[in-house]
């Protein structure tokens, strides 16, 4: 049998085990928002761990990963500090997140600030860059599962066919189950990815080296530049790792499909446990990531695109069947993430738009329909920007990466009482200069002095929000006892 | 404005738990950090295990920054 053929197969095979996840998910969902958009609070350590992590990593670490390995050396290993960080992150703020969400039925991060900051203009803006920075992943994933399938069918079905075919199909179980079939099929994708990226590198490194030592060995005596920082093109600064260190550990938590997870354990426990532990699947993930992309560096030099040295080297030095579970692992690693911001895209618009401005008194099972009519506006939505070409996408996929960022001091003053107190005014005043710091220190002028810009634009976000916080309306003292004082009860069981 | 509520800050531990599992954390996190990784970290040799010594010596970083964490819970922090 042909190896497209081989690598073709178990893709859709793969494909229609998550269809048949959402469909039995389908069976268990009760007709309720919290249900449809939450897992009905309900969601264990194993379902969580497994969600969390492979929603995390997206295309990008199975592809990517390799390809920064290949190009910058070792200062991608800099993944250890941020994937660390998430994990501090879950345990200290996930798991206040989630005794808010649980104690005023919270269901969206905006349902969230609003009710802290008393305001409805912070409810819109939180929306807004909730969607607007992440409906941008949407095209990130789907056209890296485009590109998955059109290389693992040989060319035989094209970018375009094999765009839709996958944002359909996740499209379709997340319509069918919600976030439990989100959270079903993310678990089979989670073990999958894992698996998959392990057993390639270990087989290439073998196949290639004679084993993973003889690989580190390899790399020293012929790219020993790759070994240090800040690597050959001198990318890995002091300045942008902790840039992207920041920016991709509180990034990506603060975005909408992460934030939610929280609210959604069953209890505080598992989500302190699940911060202990998440690091674990979350770091070494990229031990394997770096012998693909370091050993590719010394067997396969020159690639005119350095993310492809994963399936480069697969298709010239591994099985067919090996192959193909692994680029099926690949395609699990976009479909977890792409599901996932297509179900928080669904409910930021659900909640926060419609239930609050257009529809308020509706039944669930309305809602929950109008969900479902929104994935599917979505899901055209994520096509088009996926197959056409749109300058300015260019622009604002460049600063999608930190625009979540810019929640931290709306989100930290809800969680973390003590000291000053933040006002509605310093928050979207905060968010205001961000949002303009942002597009001159990534567009106009990218990463000023050797630091990354997302963080240029959190330092003016913070200062501008305490320094207007200072002169304007604190919430009600009503507002701050019942929320903080929540806080200060679930962490230290203490009153004010 | 007497009665606006006043809490102790959440940034600063309060228990000697707290502050163990915070400083440890700090501390191997700053060695993961530069100026420390450009600097002392930033070479091939000696190998540990095999492994370049800037690779290897994170690994233990960040196995260790784990553990951190698994104490703090175990701990009840």
């Amino acid at each position: 049998m042909e190896p497209w053929v081989v690598s073709t197969s178990l893709i859709f095979v793969y494909l229609i085990a998550t269809v048949v996840l959402g469909i039995v998910a389908n069976r268990r969902m009760s007709v309720d928002m919290e249900d449809f958009l939450l897992y009905g609070r309900k969601a264990g350590f194993i379902v969580l761990y497994l969600t969390v992590v492979a929603t995390f990593h997206s295309a990008f670490a199975f592809l990517g990963s390799g390809g920064f390995f290949y190009t910058h050396g070792l200062g991608f290993w800099a993944a250890g500090t941020w994937t660390v960080l998430v994990g501090a992150i879950t345990y200290v703020l996930g798991t206040r997140i989630w005794a808010l969400g649980k104690a005023f039925g919270y269901i969206t991060p905006a349902d969230m600030l609003a009710d802290f900051y008393e305001s409805e203009s912070v409810r819109v803006a939180v929306a807004v860059v909730s969607v607007v920075f992440t409906i941008l992943y949407i095209q990130v994933q789907a056209q890296g599962l485009g590109y998955i399938i059109n290389v693992a069918s040989g060319g035989r079905i094209s970018f375009q066919l094999g765009t839709f075919i996958l944002l359909a199909v996740a499209a379709a179980y997340l319509m069918a189950g919600g976030l439990r079939a989100v959270y079903w099929t993310d678990v089979l994708q989670g073990i999958w990815m894992y698996l998959a990226v392990w057993i390639g590198a270990l087989v290439l490194s073998y196949e290639l080296f004679g084993g993973p030592l003889e690989l580190w060995h390899a790399v020293e005596d012929v790219h020993p530049e790759l070994l240090t920082l800040p690597g050959p093109r001198g990318f890995f600064t002091p300045g942008m790792w902790v840039g992207m260190t920041i920016t991709l550990s509180f990034g990506i938590v603060f975005q909408p499909h992460m934030l939610i997870r929280y609210y959604t354990a069953v209890d505080g426990r598992t989500l302190k446990l699940l911060g202990a532990t998440t690091p674990i699947y979350l770091m070494t993930l990229y031990i394997p990531a770096a012998l693909v992309g370091l050993g590719g560096a010394v067997a396969l030099p020159g690639l005119d695109v350095p993310d492809t040295i994963f399936p480069e080297l697969l298709f010239r030095y591994s099985p067919a069947w090996l192959t193909g579970i692994i680029l099926a692992g690949a395609t699990a690693a976009a479909m977890s993430t792409l599901d996932s911001i297509l179900h928080a895209n669904m409910t930021v618009l659900t909640r926060d738009v419609y239930q609050r401005y257009i529809a308020p008194e509706r039944s669930q099972a309305h809602y929950v329909w109008v969900g479902r009519m929104i994935v599917v506006a979505l899901l055209a939505v994520g096509y088009v920007l996926s197959v056409k070409t749109f300058g300015f996408l260019v622009t604002l996929v460049t600063l999608s990466g930190s625009g979540a960022l810019q929640l931290m001091p709306a989100i930290l003053g809800v969680c973390f009482p003590g000291g000053r107190v933040l006002t509605k005014d310093g928050v979207l005043a905060g968010l205001g200069a961000s949002m303009v710091t942002l597009y001159v220190t990534l567009v106009v002028t990218p990463h000023p002095l050797g630091m990354h810009g997302g963080i240029w634009a959190l330092l003016v976000n913070m200062v501008v929000a305490v320094a207007v916080s200072a002169v304007t309306p604190r919430p009600s003292a009503e507002t701050v006892r019942r929320v903080h004082g929540e806080v200060e009860r679930f962490v230290y069981g203490t009153e004010e | 404005m007497a009665d606006y509520p006043k809490y102790r800050s959440h940034f600063v531990p309060r228990t000697r738990d707290g502050w163990i599992a915070t400083v440890a954390f700090l501390v191997l996190f700053a060695i993961a950090m530069p100026p420390v990784t450009h600097t002392l970290l930033n070479r091939v040799y000696p190998t540990i295990f095999g492994l370049p010594f800037l690779y290897a010596v994170l690994l233990f970083v960040y196995v260790a920054l784990i553990g951190v964490l698994v104490w703090a819970l175990r701990r009840g922090v």
